[in-house]
């Protein structure tokens, strides 16, 4: 991840150069203004303070101190530069991963967790990032210029810094070791909250319709009150880093004097490099309690840029091929033993799938559900692989295929019509990219959804978002299918997604999409029968397994499963060919 | 119409909605907003008002603590210097004392703010959730989800973050800011005004500053709200982007987002990180002031040195706290951002649930009775519609896509309310009907179905009543249910059956056996009215019939209602209403229907016939 760093590294020293300059300012003001108190107000010829001393050495203070804020300001300037940007860019490039990721490595994130992953985890880094580029200099430049010049003025305050410091360093860094890993835990309760959240705004007609508004409210409480819980128990122990270091810097403040006292009885110390002595603690005082508070959001930090690691390092799956041979066919599928089990569990979906599909042709497959017909038509795209066997599109292994040429081969209307919050046009456009408005019209109509769009108060420009409200289920699938026939791809899959079309309309559509030139490769997966009985050949799929193939007559003769699927459909065998 | 909003893919739709139109955010940068949103913040705090007041008293000693030690410490110092010996072990004990209570008074302090903040952030998402649930379909159907997501995590953890860090430090910040200035007044007032003039300046630059700040600060949390909201949908509708070769331009759009939240945060980042800095200069500036006026007046003896050097000290005490709380301006503008964004979300209207006639057996007899309806103003979607449904009857409701079947069940779940008309049951009109009476009367199975991140029997029980008021539904109940539903096959496959936890609301599941487990839930709610609303539509027709033939004796002395585009799903139905823009054409049984040769005999043509010729 430190890669994504490269970048902006400059602008972190260009921010630690200011952030010199700016404690520079701060350590060497307390000197003016010890000038203008100790030889100006008290120590002015004649007893009277020395106005024109003041005003020169207030002014060149000023100065100093301006100086001292200019670089504070481009200090952060700087800093949020760097760290805003090094955040952005790996929000980006996180979004990037998760879009390439493939379908089975998003079923095992959750929704929830990636969405808090790419939003408060992120956030969490930039933060650490620009607390670190911020404080850490400072913390560094006070902690170590301090000791410095404690451990100059006398040798014998030695023993104070030797047992304070590492009392300190030991203290943070068991709290750190402590707190850390309870970061990790705290962003996996923040992932649950979130997928409650996110269950219950999309399901709110189901909370509505069942009544448990009071149980999901209940879910939701024990979701809180763990990640509060969790939070609770960091924040306590957290809260035990500052009174600690004060109490041991404060007690080293009074060894100093101590020690300071003894030495000044026996002469061998002047009262001013005991003041001195002091004031230096006090400021690796500070030093110190600057770094505890960057390592509070270091180990929050860390636990975040773990959990995005985890997504940048998490390579796709299903990667491109290398081959770059010529199809020998267009438009033919075959599966040859292909098996399949989805990742994690052992169970088959599909056994030993052996099927030829050929160029132009209409093959639809039914089945029981649950026999796996999404399955086997997801494997064509590569949304997964096959666990065994091959699945050849126009003669050629998917998996020699680069995905963005085989997923512009083969065009999938997907079961859930997935529609996004912009303009109806654009929805239809995402299948071409450069679409022109004649195509995306041409491919409405022969949808059917030109009338119900025209309809609509923007036409095409309607907001989907406004629409959201006025747009059946039917309506949202023949959008996508719009969507996908603007694409004209030689192969073309529609999983189940006529199911909320009337009969006429489904019709229609099928005499259209028959009207319209060119050759094109179909499957359909459909459940009722006048969906598929025209196609060329029928799959009847049973437990994984291909049973029979034909004609709708053919099988309606020879297979029993299909016929009984025919007759539960068809009402008491007023069914015949 | 018909409108299946509740289906993932139109709420992603409505989604943009806040998005869209800009001028939604405006009502939030209102000065007037900024007090108000401040009081209600307080309110949080009454309930801890103990806490309060504990955090305050630790405070009170914590600072006299802080002030002691060093002036322990001046004297201590004085007697080396006047080679006083004889005092010092004593002194050095005070002094030690008085830093460990210190210490021991910044760990309470540390203490209480973190359990008062976790309180009140716990109360402020708990109520924020509960007004989510409570929204009305319409608010949800049109807002972006990933937005109300960001409310509920970021904008909350951004003012726990507050109350956490912050809150002792302000208290402590203007108890020493107030005692300084008493004591500076106390010993010489011009010095003191003159010193005052620096304030002014700071208050000048927090009133030049924070009119931009608070404006970036909310424009920032207003566009984090739509980075999260561009996620929640494009992680939600993943499978979309993928199979159009999507990826590139969702990307290119999320870039231009972040990019644009990314310029936001640095200028809110900058002027709040610029506040520091600029205060510092301006005590320093006192500190000249001070130095030169005070010099001035001595010359003149208006005043010893002694006060010089005392206001010298106070000037420095000053500081502090003024730098600690510039530091805790823009955190303080960030969580106040948030508080505005989340009583906004707090301040919508709730569903109206109002209704008082109880209704726990109601025979199910469902009439409308002239219905209007219209989900955007002037676009009717139902016109005068009426239907009377009979006891135990099986009513089938088919019509094209997008006339208005759905939108019928809208009604009758009062998801949303009619224009006008009125929709009774059992003769009570519906809006005089307790709410969860009626909804707890009525059975639904949706299109998309919805379920939990949560254990199949879980999933199944949710929702089950229990008219006995026995615990929970027996596995026998469980099993039936599933029997008839015929999801106990799918059941059967999971790895622990009953318990298998569905992970990722069940996207492992097909479609169909996803649709299987809502029937199982349906029937196990023990519903008087049940409706099925293309509740089979991805299962297939001999699974379907199983399950109709398992349901003749459930609805017995039942209502149900059910929309199907599948015919076979409904040819038996009692009375079939053909629907058509939002009207009504025809009714009847099947074979009346069919008799009749009109829409009815078209679609049942057409689904013989497969393409019509």
């Amino acid at each position: 991840m430190l890669r994504y760093m490269k970048k902006y590294w400059w602008m972190g020293v260009v921010a630690a150069m200011f952030m010199v300059l700016e404690v520079s300012a701060d350590l060497y003001q307390p000197g003016v203004m010890a000038v203008i108190v100790d030889d100006g107000i008290l120590g002015g010829a004649g007893g009277s303070p020395d106005i024109a001393l003041i005003e020169r050495e207030g002014l060149k203070m000023i100065l100093v101190v301006v100086l001292g804020g200019f670089s504070g300001v481009m200090c952060g300037l700087f800093a949020n530069l760097c760290g805003q940007h090094f955040a952005g860019d790996v929000r980006k490039a996180s979004f990037r991963k998760i879009m390439h990721f493939s379908f089975s490595q998003t079923d095992t994130y959750s929704t929830g967790s990636l969405i808090t992953r790419l939003t408060n985890d992120i956030t969490q880094i930039q933060n650490f990032v620009m607390q670190f580029m911020r404080g850490v200099v400072r913390c560094l430049m006070y902690s170590i210029v301090g000791s410095w010049c404690l451990l100059s003025l006398d040798i014998s305050f030695r023993t104070v810094v030797w047992i304070a410091i590492p009392m300190i360093l030991v203290i943070t860094g068991l709290i750190i070791l402590r707190t850390s890993p309870m970061f990790s835990v705290l962003q996996a309760k923040l992932d649950h909250l979130n997928s409650v959240i996110e269950e219950n705004v999309n399901g709110i007609r189901v909370v509505r319709a069942f009544v448990q508004e009071d149980r999901e409210k209940k879910r939701f409480e024990d979701a809180n009150q763990s990640l509060v819980d969790t939070q609770m128990k960091v924040l306590v122990l957290i809260s035990w880093l500052r009174p600690l270091m004060n109490i041991i810097i404060n007690l080293a403040i009074v060894a100093i004097l101590w020690i300071g006292a003894g030495r000044a009885r026996a002469g061998s110390m002047q009262p001013g490099t005991i003041m001195a002595a002091v004031t230096y603690m006090s400021q690796i005082l500070n030093g110190m309690m600057m770094l505890a508070m960057i390592f509070q959001t270091l180990s929050r930090g860390i636990a975040s840029w773990r959990r995005v690691s985890e997504v940048l390092q998490t390579e796709p799956v299903i990667q491109d091929g290398e081959e770059a041979e010529e199809p020998a066919e267009v438009g033919t599928i075959s599966f040859r033993d292909v098996s399949f089990a989805y990742p994690g569990i052992h169970t088959k979906v599909l056994h030993g799938i052996n099927l030829d599909i050929h160029s132009g042709e209409t093959l639809a497959i039914v089945g029981a559900t649950g026999c796996g017909k999404s399955t086997l038509a997801s494997l064509i795209p590569r949304f997964y692989d096959a666990t065994e066997g091959t699945v050849l599109v126009d003669g050629r292994d998917v998996k020699s295929y680069p995905l963005q040429e085989l997923r512009n081969k083969v065009t999938v209307v997907l079961q859930k019509s997935e529609l996004f919050s912009t303009t109806i046009r654009d929805n239809i456009a995402i299948g071409k990219s450069g679409a022109t408005d004649e195509e995306i019209r041409a491919a409405a109509v022969t949808a059917q959804a030109d009338g119900f769009i025209m309809q609509q108060p923007g036409g095409y420009d309607t907001a989907v978002a406004e629409g959201g409200m006025s747009l059946s289920g039917g309506q949202r699938q023949r959008i996508a299918i719009a969507r996908a026939l603007l694409r004209k791809s030689e192969i073309l899959i529609m999983d189940d997604s006529t199911s909320a079309l009337d009969l006429e309309t489904e019709a229609a559509l099928n005499r259209a999409l028959a009207e319209r030139p060119g050759q094109m490769t179909r499957i359909i997966i459909a459940q009722r029968i006048a969906s598929v009985r025209h196609a060329d050949r029928i799959a009847v799929l049973d437990k994984g397994a291909v049973l029979a193939c034909g004609t709708h007559d053919e099988l309606y003769e020879s297979c029993p499963v299909y016929r009984d699927i025919c007759d539960s459909q068809l009402g008491q065998g007023g069914m015949t060919a | 119409m018909s409108t299946q909003n509740s289906t993932p893919s139109s709420r992603v739709a409505a989604r943009g909605f806040g998005r869209r139109f800009p001028g939604e955010r405006g009502a939030v940068e209102k000065p007037a907003d900024r007090k108000k949103t401040i009081a209600r913040l307080v309110h949080y705090f009454k309930p801890e008002l103990p806490m309060v007041f504990v955090l305050m008293v630790v405070t009170v000693i914590g600072v006299v603590a802080s002030v002691v030690a060093p002036a322990l410490q001046s004297s201590a110092i004085d007697a080396i210097d006047d080679t006083d010996f004889g005092d010092i072990p004593r002194m050095l004990i005070a002094m030690a004392a008085a830093y460990l209570i210190y210490g021991i008074s910044l760990l309470i302090q540390g203490y209480i703010s973190a359990a008062l903040s976790q309180r009140i952030i716990r109360k402020l998402r708990n109520d924020l959730f509960s007004k989510i649930v409570d929204l009305p379909l319409r608010y949800l159907d049109s807002h972006s989800h990933g937005d109300i997501m960001s409310r509920l995590t970021n904008d909350a953890e951004n003012i726990s973050d507050v109350i956490s860090s912050s809150l002792s430090t302000l208290f402590s910040g203007i108890l020493t800011l107030v005692g300084t200035l008493a004591f500076m007044l106390y010993y010489n007032v011009p010095l003191t005004l003159l010193s005052c003039t620096t304030i002014i300046a700071v208050v000048l630059v927090i009133k030049f500053l924070g009119k931009y700040m608070s404006r970036y600060y909310v424009k920032r949390q207003i566009l984090l709200g739509e980075v999260n909201g561009d996620v929640e949908e494009k992680v939600t509708d993943f499978r979309t982007v993928t199979a159009y070769n999507q990826q590139e331009s969702v990307i290119e759009n999320f870039e231009k987002e972040s990019d644009s939240l990314c310029r936001t945060g640095i200028i809110a980042d900058v002027l709040g990180g610029s506040v520091g800095p600029i205060m510092n200069m301006l005590n320093n500036c006192t500190f000249v002031i001070v130095a030169v006026f005070g010099a001035w007046f001595a010359v003149r003896g208006w005043i010893t040195i002694g006060v010089i050097s005392a206001f010298i000290i106070y000037a420095k005490q000053f500081s502090r706290p003024i730098n600690d709380l510039s530091q805790l301006y823009g955190q303080i503008e960030t969580a106040l951002a948030g508080a505005e964004r989340i009583f906004t979300l707090l301040d919508e209207a709730g569903e109206d649930k109002s209704g008082t006639v109880r209704m726990t057996d109601p025979e199910g007899v469902i009439e409308f009775r002239h219905v209007n309806f219209s989900y955007i103003p002037g676009k009717q979607v139902i016109r005068d519609f009426n239907l009377k449904v009979d006891k135990g009857r099986k009513i089938a409701l088919v019509g094209s896509t997008g006339s208005g079947k759905t939108t019928i069940i809208n009604l009758l779940m009062r998801f949303y309310n009619i224009d006008s008309g009125e929709i009774t049951l059992d003769g009570v009109n519906i809006h005089d009907i307790k709410c969860t009476d009626l909804r707890n009367d009525i059975g639904i199975v949706l299109q998309d179905t919805v379920l939990f991140t949560d254990t199949v029997k879980n999933n199944l029980e949710y929702g089950a009543r229990r008219k006995d008021g026995s615990p929970a539904v027996t596995q026998e109940e469980l099993e039936q249910a599933a029997r008839m539903s015929n999801c106990d096959t799918v059941v059967a496959a999971l790895p622990q059956g009953y318990d298998t936890v569905l992970t990722q609301a069940g996207a492992s599941l097909s479609q169909g056996q996803r649709q299987l487990l809502a029937i199982g839930r349906a029937f196990l709610s023990d519903p008087r009215i049940l409706i099925l609303d293309e509740a089979t539509s991805s299962v297939d027709t001999r699974t379907e019939k199983n399950i109709q033939d398992a349901m003749v004796n459930l609805m017995k002395n039942r209502t149900s209602l059910i929309i199907a585009h599948r015919l076979s799903t409904i040819q038996d139905a009692d009375e079939i209403v053909v629907m058509d823009h939002g009207r009504i054409v025809e009714t009847g049984n099947h074979e009346q229907l069919l008799r009749a040769k009109g829409a009815y005999y078209r679609l049942y043509m057409t689904q013989f016939a497969g393409k019509v010729t």
